[in-house]
């Protein structure tokens, strides 16, 4: 049971390797870009008369600097999450699509798999591969990009000892970027799971015919009953910030205040802190967006199964 | 005799269509059975439904299981190949291994390795870059290494040509048939694998027309060459079906005694192919 279910995850990082080149072209790109701009000031960094790494280190005190250096790795992580939201809607619509199409899904059905096992493999890859990829791309992306800034600072004359490894919240921002991009393909689950049934069941142009109900709905709704709770239980699954993960960090930033940012910052600060476990776990929305994953699947492994496609 | 697979009244309607029509007939273990009809006679409806792919009418068994709900179960001891049962494209071969070693229970990669040294394929290409022959080559070593009870073959060397069709069922026969396995194989081209069977079946309309042993086609079934006088004579005996070549006719009898028409003409056991027309054709007269 758990080596097919292996077997079969081997099968899907072959058959699609966007899985992990994504978020390594994405970690490569980020790099890149980096090395570019730390280039870039280096270059014309006289010109600007900046010498930032003494401004930095005489400005900055540690609290600081921590929120400073954990808010650029969560603007570096939310290029990651966009990318993957994209990556788990394209990978669904394929997954039982292109076996299909290839013509290959009688040779995978000669062998002892049941269906309810194969697309069992594609919801593994959703939850649990996609997101494992990403944050190992996320950690080595991190590391990267301290390491460029790091050389920078030291070809400056500034300690990146003291500036960056001893104040960066590594571990913090980690576990919070791990339980988001876990979050994340929970809260898009109800697409999920629709987006894998069209993938079952279109006979071509899936993309298509996943995304045109989810238009036409929620307008039918509105001629008919001149409501929009479709559009708008639609809507919120495409949108990563309305994920009750955030329901913390909502708080946060209501009472923000900016003439009083020293008192914020005086404590260091946790995003895993910010993050709200308690109304993510205990969400309707996230229940019922997963028992909708379940029904869509199931649909799934029913045409699968039955559909007689000749 | 043990029969491995069992249909008793086994039917499959699309609609108004019968594909199978209220069929009965016994394989059974260590017989080469060639199921053979028209286009749309319901042959492949007929293997889906024994290879538990699509559900049916009636009573099926195969291996003892009901092939559409202990699926699973059954495809541990079955193997097909079906002409749309196309390989995947853009798996390489040692990946492909890798797969099957994990996923069946029955599969011996050494013989896998051994079959393929005797071809061309390389183990990093990707199916895509290879020619259709040798991706059936592949398919076949694969599928020989995994130690079925039955093995069903749907048309497996379409497409192929006359070197590799050749190859094809020499290794079947050679390196695969034991005596104690048993194979199922649709195919046009019968005169290919006419020497191999030890039975035919043939299927026209949803309907078993024919189901016999190879050995006993002489016994019941005579090829009669003749022309002038005698023809009428031959005719009066009720030919299945009658053909002309050279203005010469050729009658095929099913059942009328081997003496009444040696002195009619040129008597012998007509091929599977003639046969297989006469029935047909004789059906539909």
């Amino acid at each position: 049971m758990i080596n097919q279910q292996v077997a079969l995850l081997r099968r899907e990082l072959w058959e699609h390797r966007s899985i992990w080149v994504t978020p390594a072209a994405v970690a490569t790109v980020i790099s890149l870009l980096a090395v570019a701009m730390v280039v870039a000031i280096g270059a014309f960094g006289e010109a600007m008369n900046a010498d930032i790494a003494k401004i930095a280190d005489m400005t900055a005190p540690d609290n600081v600097r921590r929120a400073a250096l954990a808010a650029s790795l969560v603007g570096n992580t939310s290029v990651f999450l966009i990318a993957m939201w994209f990556l788990i809607v394209f990978y669904c619509l394929d997954a039982l699509y292109a076996e299909r199409k290839d013509k290959s899904i009688l040779f995978w059905r000669s062998l002892p798999i049941t269906d309810a096992e194969t697309v069992v493999s594609k919801l593994v890859v959703v939850f649990l591969a996609i997101p494992v990829a990403t944050f190992a791309a996320v950690v080595v992306s991190h590391l990267l990009n301290l390491i460029i800034v790091s050389i920078w600072l030291a070809t400056e004359g500034a300690s990146p000892g003291r500036m960056i490894w001893g104040a960066v919240p590594l571990f913090d921002t980690w576990g919070a970027v791990l339980t988001v991009l876990i979050a994340l393909p929970i809260w898009m689950a109800p697409l999920v799971g629709w987006f894998l049934f069209v993938s079952a069941w279109a006979k071509r142009g899936p993309l298509l015919r996943a995304a045109l109900p989810l238009a036409i709905l929620p307008i039918l709704e509105y001629i008919v009953f001149k409501s929009g709770h479709l559009w708008d239980a639609i809507l919120t699954r495409f949108r990563l910030d309305a994920m009750p993960i955030f329901d913390g960090v909502k708080r946060v930033g209501a009472n923000f205040d900016e003439d009083d940012m020293q008192s914020m910052l005086a404590e260091n600060i946790s995003l895993i802190s910010w993050l709200d476990y308690g109304s993510f776990l205990t969400s309707i929305e996230v229940w019922a967006g997963l028992i909708v994953c379940g029904l869509f699947s199931g649909g799934a492994i029913w045409l699968r199964r039955y559909r007689d496609d000749s | 005799m043990t029969s491995l697979v069992t249909a008793r009244n086994v039917s499959k309607h699309f609609g108004s269509l019968r594909a199978v029509d209220d069929v009965s007939f016994d394989i059974e273990k260590g017989k080469i059975v060639g199921l053979i009809g028209p286009n749309g006679a319901g042959k492949t409806t007929l293997l889906k439904a024994l290879l538990g792919l699509t559900d049916c009418q009636g009573q099926l068994s195969v291996l003892g299981l009901d092939p559409f709900r202990q699926r699973k179960q059954m495809m541990n001891n079955i193997c097909f190949i079906a002409d749309v049962a196309v390989l995947p494209r853009w798996i390489r071969v040692s990946q492909l291994l890798d797969f099957v070693a994990s996923t069946h229970p029955n599969f011996s990669r050494p013989k896998a390795e051994q079959f393929l040294s005797a071809t061309k394929i390389l183990r990093d290409s990707r199916v895509r870059e290879l020619s259709k022959g040798m991706v059936t080559q592949l398919h076949l070593s694969i599928i020989m290494a995994i130690d079925a009870k039955l093995l069903v073959l749907d048309e497996p060397t379409l497409g192929l040509d006359i070197i590799f069709r050749k190859e094809f069922y020499g290794n079947l026969l050679n390196d695969y048939f034991d005596g104690e396995r048993t194979i199922l194989i649709t195919t046009h081209q019968v005169e290919e694998i006419e020497n191999l069977l030890t039975d035919i079946m043939f299927i026209n309309a949803g309907k078993i027309i024919l189901d016999t042993s190879m050995e006993a086609i002489p016994e019941s079934f005579t090829e009669l060459l003749t022309s002038g006088d005698a023809a009428e004579s031959a005719r009066k005996l009720g030919p299945l079906h009658e053909r002309d070549v050279f203005g010469k006719h050729v009658m095929t009898f099913e059942n009328v005694a081997r003496e009444k028409l040696e002195g009619l003409g040129e008597v012998h056991t007509p091929s599977v192919a003639d046969l297989f027309v006469a029935k047909v054709k004789g059906a539909t007269a």
